[in-house]
């Protein structure tokens, strides 16, 4: 937008969207909550007003954000004014202390929110909000805790409305290949693994894991560790660990580490053996999965890597998911599920933007989105129907059954760690290091940022 | 396109911007003090005093500010915390820790072999190219990669190291041969101390072709007298080589050597590229970048490039006494 006026003027054009130009227009589709519209905008009277709202949402996702917030200012005509930005978490760090910060924030991960909360730049959402999370979310106390912090003022609030999530538990296989050779979704981690050494008995490969990212090489393996620690220690053991109230090589953690290791560590197991593992790019390793014959059989990632995926894939024919099952001998852990998500907060605290908070709160917030494309919704009141897709839908699925949600640790612990010595040690830890051996390095690193005092979660 | 027009009108700009400055200014000193009238003389000579600094001003200003300044800031950096004080304690964490002394290893490895082996290559490349017909054709692919930006050559190299699981074709170079002698490929990378070499060899390929230039230049500058008396006096050429010539080349080698050291103490897109210092690979200022940047302690990446600069002082303070030794 090279031109202040122009830009200006779209902004108003955005601004005056009427209902007609709505997306779906209201009260049509049966697959959408309108009452909860309906509801809604008799309750907000907003005309004239505005909000401002920063978030890291730019391209295809600051478009479909804009097609949900247009209902928002047919309910209530009030204008929302939506700046996305690709450095938006320096930029909220600029505003706020500049004292010219955005109504409400959309925050990438809750760490950088909890820095601010404490610094007393935002402010607490209303007192109802936990309690509506933890009625209306799946997994909802997992939600509250996730987006509760101490304030400026030593009191623990909610300070974040959790909104557009991922799911990272997925396990990506080919319907096609499981039916040629009789193998079955595996609905615990026993069946998995079992599963796993039946197709390397079988003269298959099973897996492909690539850690390869270039310069974020490592990164993959600690999806990995963040979901077996989910399926063999509580919630709170992986609370502790992210926040380093239990030492990184606690003997707890170097389970996990080599529970992802009888995967990644078997020659046998992995595709290009496992000293491939650690080279291999994980952009390249589900290639092995649509090969013929297949290198592999299945793939532990996240939603995302769909996008490198042979061009004409067709999801449920060519390939398909699973949620990473949980271990049945250990039923008191039910489903977690590891994922990662934006949380809305309040920078200041304005009629409009208390109104706007409200109005996440309604299924249809949730609907227009799902019925676009990359969202995902804990929420247990949207149709399931509304996704655009079965895909999102299966994963949609996922999270609305999750018993406990979990945040990606890496992208909580301080970057020192969880951007760097993580990804080195299980680096390592594929090359040859013991579990214990890459734990205590990361550890060392961890423990050597709280004895100075550096940068710490 | 929109890049190159960017581009293009930086390079407009910035050479008007400079051509303006130096014309405008010397304008304005010659209308302070007009070099006629009844003062001509003594303007002539207050201008001629001021010149200078007016030419200078700008790189003297810039210099300043990128190179003057940010060295206070990151000595300040590094003896402090979150602004405070702390004297030697980001040194002390430095000392103990493990990739510290994995990065100190590296870098010497590297110290050690790149510039030797750059600078050997040179050294018989130049001589060998002055003696052949097809030695400027020779000439122009050696000195080739050094027009290679340091990221480029790490993409190029990364192909050439590339691996595949071993039943894929193998796209990468020496896995290809490799697996042609019917061997098993391998992730080269990942093997500890093997893979720093395979990283250096890239900087020689880089560096080999300035150390040919500069010394293929001074092998030229040897009085031919000197090589003819050996010659006459029945040196074999191998004798004239590193008796005669080598000994009377020697300040251009070591300008060579220790230019491609300072370069090598600095080394950070290579290993930054591709490895990211991973599979013990790490070097001092991929660390300092990777605390800085990615762990966003400024501190400790301060701390780091302090150790770098003192490592790279005495050498880039004996370099520039040895050029300008040359020079006289």
């Amino acid at each position: 937008m090279r031109h202040p006026l122009l830009s200006a003027a779209l902004i108003l054009a955005a601004g005056t969207a009427q209902a007609q130009d709505l997306l779906f227009p209201p009260g049509e589709d049966p697959r959408f909550d309108w009452a909860s519209f309906e509801a809604f905008k008799s309750d907000h009277d907003l005309t004239g007003q505005s909000v401002t709202i920063a978030g890291p949402w730019t391209a295809e996702d600051e478009v479909t954000f804009r097609r949900v917030f247009e209902y928002f200012e047919a309910a209530t005509g009030a204008t929302v004014n939506y700046a996305g930005s690709d450095s938006f978490e320096q930029q909220i760090v600029i505003d706020t202390s500049a004292g010219s910060p955005p109504d409400i924030a959309v925050f990438p991960q809750p760490g950088l929110a909890r820095g601010l909360a404490a610094q007393g730049k935002l402010a607490p959402l209303p007192a109802d909000t936990g309690d509506w999370l933890r009625e209306n979310y799946a997994a909802g106390d997992s939600w509250v805790e996730l987006v509760t912090f101490p304030g400026s003022d030593g009191q623990s609030h909610v300070y974040g409305f959790p909104y557009k999530i991922d799911v990272k538990s997925l396990v990506f296989y080919s319907p096609e290949n499981f039916a040629a050779l009789g193998y079955e979704v595996p609905r615990t981690m026993e069946d998995l693994k079992a599963l796993t050494e039946r197709i390397a008995a079988d003269g298959g490969t099973p897996w492909c894991i690539g850690l390869g990212a270039g310069a974020t090489t490592g990164w993959p393996a600690t999806d990995w560790v963040e979901d077996m620690m989910l399926r063999i220690h509580p919630p709170e053991v992986y609370d502790q660990w992210v926040t380093h109230q239990i030492p990184f090589d606690d003997p707890r953690v170097v389970e996990a580490i080599d529970e992802f290791g009888w995967f990644a560590k078997t020659d046998a197991f992995v595709d290009g053996g496992a000293g491939g593992v650690g080279w291999i790019d994980h952009r390249d390793s589900p290639t092995g999965l649509f090969s013929i014959p297949p290198r592999c059989f299945l793939m532990h990632q996240a939603s995302f890597i769909g996008s490198f995926f042979p061009p004409g894939t067709e999801f449920g024919t060519d390939v398909d998911f699973f949620y990473m099952p949980p271990y049945a001998s250990r039923p008191e852990l039910g489903s977690p599920v590891l994922g990662a998500g934006t949380t809305f907060s309040l920078t200041r605290d304005t009629p409009v933007a208390q109104a706007f908070l409200e109005f996440l709160r309604t299924p249809l917030a949730h609907e227009v989105w799902m019925a676009q494309t990359g969202f995902l919704t804990p929420l247990k009141t949207a149709n399931l129907d509304a996704y655009g897709d079965p895909t999102l839908r299966g994963m949609g699925e996922i999270l609305v059954n999750a018993d406990t949600f979990r945040f990606d640790a890496s992208d909580l612990m301080p970057g020192a760690i969880g951007a760097a010595a993580f990804w080195t040690g299980m680096i390592d830890y594929v090359a040859g290091d013991t579990a214990a051996e890459a734990a205590g390095m990361i550890e060392q690193t961890w423990e050597s940022l709280a004895r100075t005092g550096g940068v710490d979660g | 396109m929109n890049q190159i027009l960017l581009a293009g009108i930086t390079i407009i700009v910035g050479v008007a911007g400079c051509l303006a400055y130096f014309w405008l200014s010397n304008l304005l000193l010659d209308r302070v003090f007009p070099p006629r009238g009844d003062n001509a003389a003594h303007n002539l000579r207050r201008s001629g005093r001021i010149r200078p600094w007016l030419f200078l001003a700008p790189a003297i200003l810039f210099l300043g500010i990128y190179l003057v300044y940010p060295v206070f800031a990151s000595l300040w950096l590094a003896f402090s915390r979150g602004g405070e004080f702390v004297g030697l304690d980001n040194f002390v964490w430095l000392a103990g820790d493990p990739k510290f002394r994995e990065s100190l290893l590296n870098n010497l490895l590297w110290l050690v072999f790149v510039p030797t082996m750059a600078t050997f290559i040179g050294l018989i490349a130049a001589q060998l190219t002055d003696a052949v017909k097809w030695g400027a054709i020779a000439k122009s692919l050696i000195f080739m990669p050094m027009a290679i930006s340091f990221v480029g050559a790490a993409v190029i190299w990364k192909f050439i190291y590339e691996f595949r699981a071993e039943e894929l074709a193998q796209i990468g170079l020496l896995n290809a041969i490799v697996t042609s002698l019917s061997f098993a490929p391998k992730a080269w990378l990942t093997l500890p101390v093997w893979n720093t070499f395979f990283l250096m060899i890239i900087m020689v390929w880089m560096q080999a072709g300035f150390a040919m230039v500069l010394l293929s230049a001074a092998l030229r500058g040897i009085p031919d007298e000197t090589v003819e008396a050996a010659i006459l006096d029945g040196a074999s050429p191998w004798q004239v080589f590193w008796r005669i010539q080598v000994p009377q080349i020697r300040g251009t080698i070591l300008v060579v050597w220790t230019t491609i050291t300072i370069m090598v103490l600095k080394i950070f897109d290579i290993v930054f590229a591709i490895t990211n210092g991973q599979w013990g690979t790490q070097v001092l200022a991929n660390m300092m970048y990777d605390w800085s940047f990615r762990a966003g302690d400024f501190n400790r990446g301060a701390t780091i490039a302090i150790v770098i600069m003192i490592a790279v002082l005495p050498i880039m303070v004996w370099n520039i006494r040895n050029a300008s030794r040359e020079r006289d």
